[in-house]
């Protein structure tokens, strides 16, 4: 009975963050950091380490929730499945030849946990490169065209809801959603090696 | 990226739709006809499609870092759990003092029924509450209280879940049980009664067990049999065959 309805808070949880639920988000990022902080102090890393590889597996989390990749069987599987995936990276960091020479990591974001298989290994290799330019345009896109596509797209607010916080016309907030998507284009052809 | 330029802005929207599972049946199917049918329309969506899930990506890359700032210092869990373990002390000196007191009272005074509600009312344990999903932080906030044995406080919280949830039997059933661990029967009845209304309810059986206690308590024989015979827990037959 109490098993059956966990699992159903756990498919709420996952509900939440497909739709990028702020709160939900943020729960999960603050109740499960710790333990993955002392698995990397615990295993020569360091705090800043431990928040990189964290963030990497959080977003990797999310990514694969939100393509259903992942599915909750019990009722801590989202949280266990955090840990793992970040544990997984931390190991890969330990294992890298970079590591040992330098102890430092890299940085980059790697989406290897969204690859399937059967998949070109090729074809996979330009859809990260296209996703790496497509989030470095978005983060240095113009502050007003940021905000108005953060909202919309990550916040998931209505047209009619932006419209009326910035005191315009839903037209006008449509129009001016169209401009800002064409420059981040602009700005990802632009960026093309 | 492919310069497959003029997006038009009804493409984009389309594209959105496709991207968000909004897009009606009809709509999809002719979509998807011509994405397998155009590669240059395919190569233009896959672009989109990747673009919106960048702006989703760094949006919450950035989100992270602020989300990061608030994750509570690890001294203060330490603090906390220290404090609970005072806490439980008392919480076990004053269940002590109560069993000791309760027994008093039954061997002096109390009808059988009063009695028999005493013998075996334990509160339900609730549920765990290492859950941290935003809908439900209020729900099990609320049980923390519950648990510490703060029965007035999560009725409070428990409350106002209600009134936003009024057809959510776990809520119904955990303010029914906080009742008659407050010895508020009236209130008990109303709140379990509504659960097992709930059809399939995951708390019949239990809700059945707490309703009959409540009506014990109640002096209402008739109806705690009634409904300690819709219980098929083992407390309840125990209890039954008590009764009768």
């Amino acid at each position: 009975m109490r098993q059956h309805h966990t699992i159903d808070s756990q498919t709420q949880l996952v509900d939440a963050i497909k739709s990028n639920d702020s709160e939900a988000l943020k729960s999960l990022y603050t109740n499960n950091y710790y333990k993955i902080e002392a698995l990397v102090l615990k295993n020569s890393g360091t705090k800043e380490q431990a928040k990189d590889i964290y963030q990497e597996a959080f977003i990797s989390v999310w990514n694969n929730i939100k393509n259903d990749t992942f599915v909750p069987q019990n009722e801590t599987a989202l949280q266990g499945y955090l840990y793992q995936i970040a544990k997984n990276k931390w190991y890969d960091v330990l294992r890298s030849s970079q590591f040992k020479k330098t102890n430092l990591m890299n940085p980059t974001m790697t989406f290897e946990d969204k690859i399937d298989e059967e998949e070109n290994e090729e074809e996979q290799e330009i859809y990260k490169q296209k996703l790496k330019q497509a989030m470095e345009a978005f983060k240095v896109l113009g502050s007003p065209c940021k905000e108005l596509l953060t909202t919309f797209y990550f916040e998931k607010k209505s047209l009619r809801d932006i419209a009326e916080k910035l005191n315009i016309e839903e037209t006008t907030a449509r129009n001016k959603k169209y401009r800002c998507m064409e420059k981040l284009r602009e700005m990802v052809l632009a960026s093309k090696p | 990226m492919e310069d497959n330029s003029n997006i038009s802005q009804e493409l984009l929207e389309t594209i959105e739709r496709y991207y968000n599972g909004s897009m009606s049946k009809d709509e999809l199917e002719k979509f998807e006809n011509k994405l397998e049918q155009d590669n240059v329309f395919k190569s233009q969506v896959e672009d989109i499609k990747t673009l919106l899930f960048g702006i989703e990506s760094q949006s919450l890359k950035e989100k992270l870092d602020e989300f990061h700032k608030e994750i509570p210092l690890q001294e203060q869990t330490v603090e906390t759990s220290s404090k609970v373990r005072r806490l439980d002390f008392w919480k076990y000196a004053t269940a002590a003092v109560i069993v000791i007191g309760l027994g008093c009272f039954w061997f002096l005074s109390g009808s059988s029924n009063e009695r028999l509600f005493n013998n075996h009312f334990t509160p339900d344990p609730g549920l765990p509450t290492t859950m941290s999903s935003s809908d439900n932080f209020d729900f099990f906030d609320a049980m923390v209280n519950y648990k510490e044995g703060n029965y007035q406080k999560a009725i409070e919280k428990w409350e106002k879940l209600e009134l936003k949830q009024p057809e959510n039997d776990t809520i119904s059933y955990f303010l029914g049980v906080a009742y008659l661990a407050k010895k508020e029967e009236a209130s008990a009845i109303k709140y379990l009664e509504k659960t097992t209304q709930t059809s399939n309810s995951v708390f019949m059986n239990d809700a059945n067990y707490y309703l009959g206690l409540a009506y014990l308590k109640a002096e209402n024989t008739e109806k705690a049999i009634e409904h300690l015979e819709m219980s098929s827990s083992d407390d309840s037959k125990e209890l039954l065959k008590k009764l009768k």
